[in-house]
C-alpha cells in the first residue's frame, strides 16, 4: 500500500510565518500539537489512506479532523474557514488527485483567510501512478506547501510526518 | 456454459439449481465501457469452463450519478472504468445482451450507487433483473450521501425492482453487507448487515436475495461466520428464496500471481464448506490493474475447479462455535427491535451506535468501535463502542492498533499468501520467476538528485549510514587496525565481479580500470601494514536485469578488510563482531532513527544475543534441493536459492567452502579438500541476501599463476600484483562488506538504492 513518498521542500514564503499555538495545546517530542484536517478529493471514495494518517498524526500527538470519502470543494473550504487548522493533509488514491487537487488549492488560496495555511498533497496523483517533476511543480506553483507521490512506500510517508510535525511548528 | 441450465427467469432460481446440482455458481467483476467489449467478456464468462452467471460492473460517474460526464467521455472516445449503463442507451445494451444472457446465463449489475434508481431503471429496460447493494452498504463505506437520504433512495429502488414480479420475472437483490470496507470488519457485523439489509430488500417487496459475505483473514473464523450467517438467514429470512454469496478477499490482494491463486482456491474452499452456492472471483492481476477477459476466465476456472475438488474431498471435522452466530443474532435482534420499518431501524441503529464499522469514515458512522488481527489473523474487537454485543464479547482495549499495526493488518493476507507461494516454490510446484514477477516491476526509482536529497527517508538513512561507518571505524581501529585510502584506478581490477562489465580509463594512453574492488591492493597494503581497511568506492556495470533486483547498484562503496596471517574462522570471528557492534552502536545512535523509518529494532535481538550460524555451501546446496530448488552444486548460491535461505534465517548466517571455481583466483584452495575453497558469504535474514564476501587468500606465486590461467586469464596483465607475490606478500585473510547492503538491512529498506545519497541503478542515468 503505497501512501506518499518523497517531500518536496516548502514553499520558503510560506515557511517563514510562523504557525499560530493555540493557548494551551500540549505539546508534542517535536513541537506543539497541531491542529490537523486529514481530506481527500471530490471524486476519490478511499479512505484507508485517510485512517492511516489520521493514525499517524494523533500518534505524533496532533489533533485530526478527518472528513472522510468524496470530500467537495467546498466543504474542506467551509471547514478550514470555520477552524483554521494549522495543517491540511489531502491524500488521494485513485488518480484523479493531480487534476482535482489543482482546483482545490485554487480555491482554498481564493481565501484570503487561508493563503497562508499549510496544504500538502500526496498519494497516487496520476493515473499512470508518478505524475513526475512536471506535475508536482504545478501543483507547488498553485499552492501547495508540499507533495508526496507514490513509490517508495510508507516508511517515506511515516518518516514525513514527523519531519513536517518538526518544520511546521519551529 | 452451465450444467444447471433451465427455463427459468429467475437469478436466484439459475442458483438454486446449481447448488442442488452440485456446482458453485462462479462469478466474476467485470465491465468495460465499449458495448462490443462488455458482451465480449460476457460471453467469455458464459463459455468458461465453469457453471457461471454474468457481471456488467458499471464506472465511477455512473455510480456517483454523473451520467452527462459519462456521455462526454464516450462522445471524446475515452475509457470509463465500467460500463455506462444509463448513458448507453436502452437498444445498446439490449444488444450487448442478446443472444448472450437468458435462463441458461443470468446477468447481474453491480455498481456501488447510494443512490441508484436510475440504474435500476435502465437494467430492467435492457431486460435484466438482478442486482447487489443496499442501503448502508453502498453509503457508508465509499459516499458522504446521508444514510437517511440513501435509505430513501434504495425504498424506492425496491419497490421499482420488486414490480417485475407483475410481470412473471422473479428479481434478485444481493446485499454487499458482507463486505463493508473489504477489511477489518469482524464477521459478525458482517452477518448482522447481510441478514438486515436482505431484510430490508424484503420489506420492499423483493423474494429472491442473496447474503453476502468477503472472505477475511482466518479460514476457521470464516467458515464459522458462514455457517452462522446460513443460520441467522434461515430463521430470519425462511419465506424467500435466498443463498449465500462469498467474495474473495476485498483487502490488499497478494502480488504473486501463485498467492493470489492460493487465496482464490482458499475462497472457493471457505464457500463450499460453508454450503454457499455462488463465488466472486478475484484476479492475479487484482493488485495492479483491472484484470483481462482470460485473466476474468483463469480466475473462474481456478475457482471451480477447487470448488470440484472440496467437493470430492470434504474437510472433516468440526467446525467450533465461537460466539460468532450469538453475536451476529445479538446486532440483529437490536435493531429490529428499534423500529417496525427496518429503514428507520437501520438509520437509528448508526444513529446510536448499534451499528458502527470499524475505521469508517462516513458522518453517519458512529465511529467508537475499532477491530485488530491477532497473531493467527483471526478478526476481534478492540472498542465496542455501544454495540449491544457487550454481554458477549471482552474487548481488548490495549490492543489498539497504531498506524503501523493498521498497515501490517491491512496486508496481514498478502503476505500470508505470498510467503505461502515461496514455501509452494520451495516444494517445486512453481517457477520462482512466477513467484517474482509481478513483484519488482512497480519498484520505484528515486526522484530528482534534490528531491531524493531533501526525503526526510533519506536523510534518515544516511545519519544511519554515517552512524555505520563512524560505528566501524572505531571497531576496527580499537583492534589495532590502520584506514588506508583505496585506489580508484588501476591497470587491473578485481576479475572475480561476475557478470558484471569493468570500466576502462584512459590513463595517459594506457588502458586502466575502475575498481570492481581493492582485492588487490589490500594484499598488497600487508607489505605496510599487519591490520588494514579501506573504505573503498567500487564500480561495476551490472547486468540490465539486475536494476530490479532491490539489492545492485552499479557504483556502490565497501568495508574491506584484510588481516596478514589469520585464518578464515578468524576473519570469520572478526566480521561477526564487527556487524554486532555496528547493529548496537545504530540501536543507540541516533535514537529513534530505525523506529522512524519503521524498522522495528527487536529484529536484531537474535543477531545481538546469538552465534551466526556457519554452514557449507555443500550443506547449502543440498539444504536447497531437499526443497526442491535446482542449485547447481558447482556454482555460487543462485539468486532464488540465497532469496529462500535468507528469508528462513531470523539473524545472518556464513555460507562457507565454496567450489572453486565459482569465485576469483585469489580465494585460497583447502588443502584438505582440494577442489573447494577456504572462503565464505555472509547473508543476511529476512531476504536483504548477501552483506559480505571473504576469504583466506591465495599468496603463493606458482599457485597463482595457475588459477588465473585456470580461469582463462592472461597473467601479463596483472603484473605489478604478481611482482609484489613473487617478492612475498604475507598470507592473509579478509572481507569486504558491502556498505549499502548493510544500510539496507540495518534501516529495512525496500531497495539499496536508498541507502545511497547519489544512487546509480543499473542501466538508469543518474547524478
Amino acid at each position: 500500500m503505497d501512501l506518499a513518498t518523497e517531500e518536496s521542500p516548502g514553499d520558503a514564503r510560506r515557511a517563514a510565518v510562523p504557525v499560530r499555538r493555540h493557548p494551551g495545546t500540549p505539546d508534542t517530542p517535536y513541537g506543539p500539537s497541531l491542529s490537523v484536517v486529514v481530506t481527500t478529493v471530490a471524486s476519490d471514495a478511499h479512505t484507508w489512506n485517510l485512517v492511516f494518517l489520521q493514525l499517524v498524526l494523533e500518534e505524533l500527538g496532533h489533533r485530526v479532523v478527518n472528513l472522510g470519502a468524496c470530500v467537495p470543494d467546498e466543504l474542506l473550504v467551509a471547514q478550514c474557514l470555520g477552524t483554521r487548522p494549522d495543517l491540511v493533509v489531502v491524500s488521494s488514491v485513485n488518480g484523479h488527485g493531480f487534476h482535482d487537487g489543482l482546483r482545490l488549492i485554487g480555491r482554498i488560496r481564493a481565501c484570503p483567510e487561508l493563503a497562508d495555511t499549510r496544504v500538502v498533497i500526496g498519494g497516487k496523483l496520476g493515473i499512470n501512478g508518478v505524475g513526475g517533476r512536471e506535475c508536482r511543480d504545478q501543483l507547488r506553483a498553485a499552492g501547495f506547501d508540499a507533495i508526496f507521490e507514490e513509490g517508495t512506500g510508507i516508511l517515506e510517508f511515516r518518516s514525513f510526518a514527523k519531519q513536517l510535525t518538526m518544520s511546521v511548528s519551529t | 456454459m452451465s450444467a444447471a441450465a433451465g427455463s427459468t427467469r429467475s437469478f436466484g432460481e439459475f442458483v438454486a439449481r446449481a447448488h442442488r446440482a452440485g456446482e458453485l455458481v462462479v462469478q466474476p467483476r467485470m465491465g468495460v465501457s465499449s458495448p462490443k467489449a462488455m458482451r465480449d467478456g460476457l460471453l467469455a464468462t458464459k463459455q468458461a469452463n465453469a457453471t457461471t452467471v454474468g457481471t456488467i460492473t458499471l464506472d465511477s460517474y455512473t455510480r456517483m450519478g454523473d451520467d452527462e460526464t459519462a456521455r462526454a467521455a464516450l462522445a471524446s472516445g475515452a475509457d470509463l472504468n465500467g460500463y455506462p449503463i444509463v448513458a448507453h442507451d436502452v437498444a445498446t445494451t439490449r444488444a450487448v445482451l442478446d443472444g448472450v444472457a437468458g435462463a441458461d446465463f443470468p446477468v447481474q449489475v453491480r455498481h456501488g450507487s447510494p443512490c441508484p434508481e436510475d440504474i435500476f431503471r435502465a437494467l430492467m429496460a435492457a431486460g435484466m433483473h438482478a442486482t447487489e447493494g443496499g442501503p448502508a452498504s453502498y453509503c457508508l463505506p465509499y459516499s458522504r450521501t446521508p444514510l437517511c437520504t440513501s435509505i430513501q433512495h434504495w425504498v424506492r429502488s425496491c419497490a421499482l425492482l420488486a414490480r417485475l414480479r407483475e410481470t412473471g420475472i422473479e428479481p434478485h437483490l444481493e446485499t454487499f453487507g458482507g463486505c463493508m470496507l473489504g477489511q477489518l470488519c469482524p464477521p459478525s457485523l458482517l452477518i448482522a448487515l447481510s441478514v438486515l439489509e436482505c431484510l430490508f430488500f424484503r420489506q420492499h417487496g423483493l423474494r429472491s436475495v442473496s447474503l453476502s459475505y468477503a472472505q477475511q483473514t482466518n479460514a476457521d473464523q470464516d467458515r464459522e461466520a458462514v455457517r452462522a450467517l446460513h443460520r441467522l438467514a434461515a430463521e430470519r429470512l425462511p419465506d424467500v428464496d435466498s443463498h449465500v454469496v462469498i467474495y474473495a478477499y476485498m483487502g490488499v490482494y497478494p502480488r504473486t500471481s501463485d498467492g493470489a491463486a492460493r487465496l482464490l482456491t482458499e475462497a472457493a474452499r471457505l464457500a463450499v464448506q460453508g454450503g454457499a452456492a455462488r463465488l466472486i472471483v478475484k484476479t492475479a492481476a487484482e493488485a495492479y490493474r483491472i484484470p483481462t477477459f482470460a485473466e476474468n476466465v483463469e480466475a473462474l476456472e481456478t475457482a471451480a475447479a477447487a470448488a470440484a475438488a472440496e467437493r470430492r474431498a470434504p474437510l472433516v471435522g468440526e467446525v467450533e462455535d465461537t460466539g460468532i452466530y450469538a453475536e451476529a443474532k445479538a446486532l440483529v435482534d437490536a435493531v429490529v427491535d428499534l423500529d417496525p420499518d427496518l429503514g428507520t431501524a437501520l438509520a437509528t441503529a448508526f444513529r446510536s451506535g448499534y451499528l458502527d464499522i470499524p475505521y469508517c469514515l462516513h458522518p453517519d458512522n458512529a465511529g467508537r468501535t475499532r477491530s485488530y488481527l491477532d497473531g493467527t489473523g483471526w478478526l476481534r474487537w478492540s472498542r465496542l463502542g455501544s454495540l449491544p454485543i457487550g454481554h458477549l464479547v471482552r474487548p481488548t482495549g490495549s490492543t489498539e492498533l497504531t498506524a503501523t499495526g493498521l498497515l501490517a493488518s491491512l496486508s496481514y493476507v498478502e503476505h500470508k499468501f505470498d510467503d505461502a507461494s515461496l514455501d509452494e516454490y520451495l516444494k517445486g510446484a512453481r517457477p520462482m520467476a512466477q513467484i517474482h514477477d509481478t513483484g519488482t516491476a512497480r519498484r520505484p526509482l528515486p526522484g530528482s538528485p534534490g528531491e531524493h536529497l531533501s526525503s526526510p527517508v533519506t536523510r534518515t538513512v544516511l545519519t544511519i549510514q554515517h552512524r555505520i561507518l563512524t560505528a566501524a571505524r572505531d571497531f576496527l581501529c580499537g583492534q589495532g587496525f590502520i584506514e588506508l585510502l583505496a585506489p580508484l584506478i588501476g591497470p587491473v581490477t578485481d576479475p572475480g565481479a561476475r557478470g558484471a562489465k569493468q570500466v576502462d580509463v584512459d590513463y595517459y594512453g594506457h588502458r586502466y580500470k575502475l575498481m570492481t574492488s581493492a582485492i588487490l591492493y589490500k594484499q598488497a597494503s600487508l607489505t605496510a601494514f599487519e591490520k588494514i581497511f579501506f573504505i573503498a568506492p567500487c564500480v561495476r556495470l551490472e547486468p540490465l536485469e539486475t536494476a530490479s533486483t532491490s539489492r545492485h547498484l552499479a557504483e556502490f562503496h565497501q568495508i574491506d578488510v584484510e588481516v596478514a596471517g589469520a585464518s578464515r574462522e578468524h576473519i570469520m570471528e572478526l566480521a561477526e563482531q564487527l556487524v554486532g557492534h555496528v547493529v548496537q552502536e545504530v540501536l543507540a545512535h541516533p535514537r529513534g532513527a530505525l523506529e522512524r523509518l519503521g524498522r522495528d529494532p527487536s529484529v536484531f535481538a537474535d543477531l545481538l544475543t546469538q552465534s551466526f550460524e556457519r554452514r557449507s555451501h555443500a550443506d547449502a546446496v543440498s539444504d536447497l534441493r531437499a526443497m526442491g530448488h535446482p542449485q547447481n552444486p558447482d556454482a555460487e548460491i543462485d539468486w532464488a536459492g540465497e532469496a529462500i535461505l535468507s528469508r528462513k534465517a531470523s539473524k545472518p548466517f556464513f555460507i562457507t567452502d565454496y567450489p572453486k571455481g565459482s569465485r576469483g583466483f585469489y580465494d585460497r584452495e583447502s588443502l584438505d579438500r582440494p577442489g573447494y575453497l577456504r572462503n565464505f558469504d555472509l547473508i543476511a535474514p529476512e531476504g536483504y541476501g548477501e552483506l559480505a564476501s571473504g576469504s583466506e587468500r591465495e599468496h603463493d606465486y606458482g599457485t597463482i599463476i595457475a588459477r588465473i590461467r585456470e580461469t582463462g586469464e592472461n597473467p601479463a596483465k596483472y603484473g605489478w600484483y604478481l611482482q609484489m607475490v613473487r617478492d612475498g606478500i604475507p598470507a592473509s585473510a579478509g572481507f569486504g562488506i558491502g556498505l549499502e547492503r548493510l544500510t539496507r538491512y540495518l534501516a529495512g529498506l525496500d531497495s539499496v538504492w536508498q541507502a545511497s545519497a547519489y544512487p546509480k541503478i543499473p542501466g538508469v542515468v543518474a547524478p
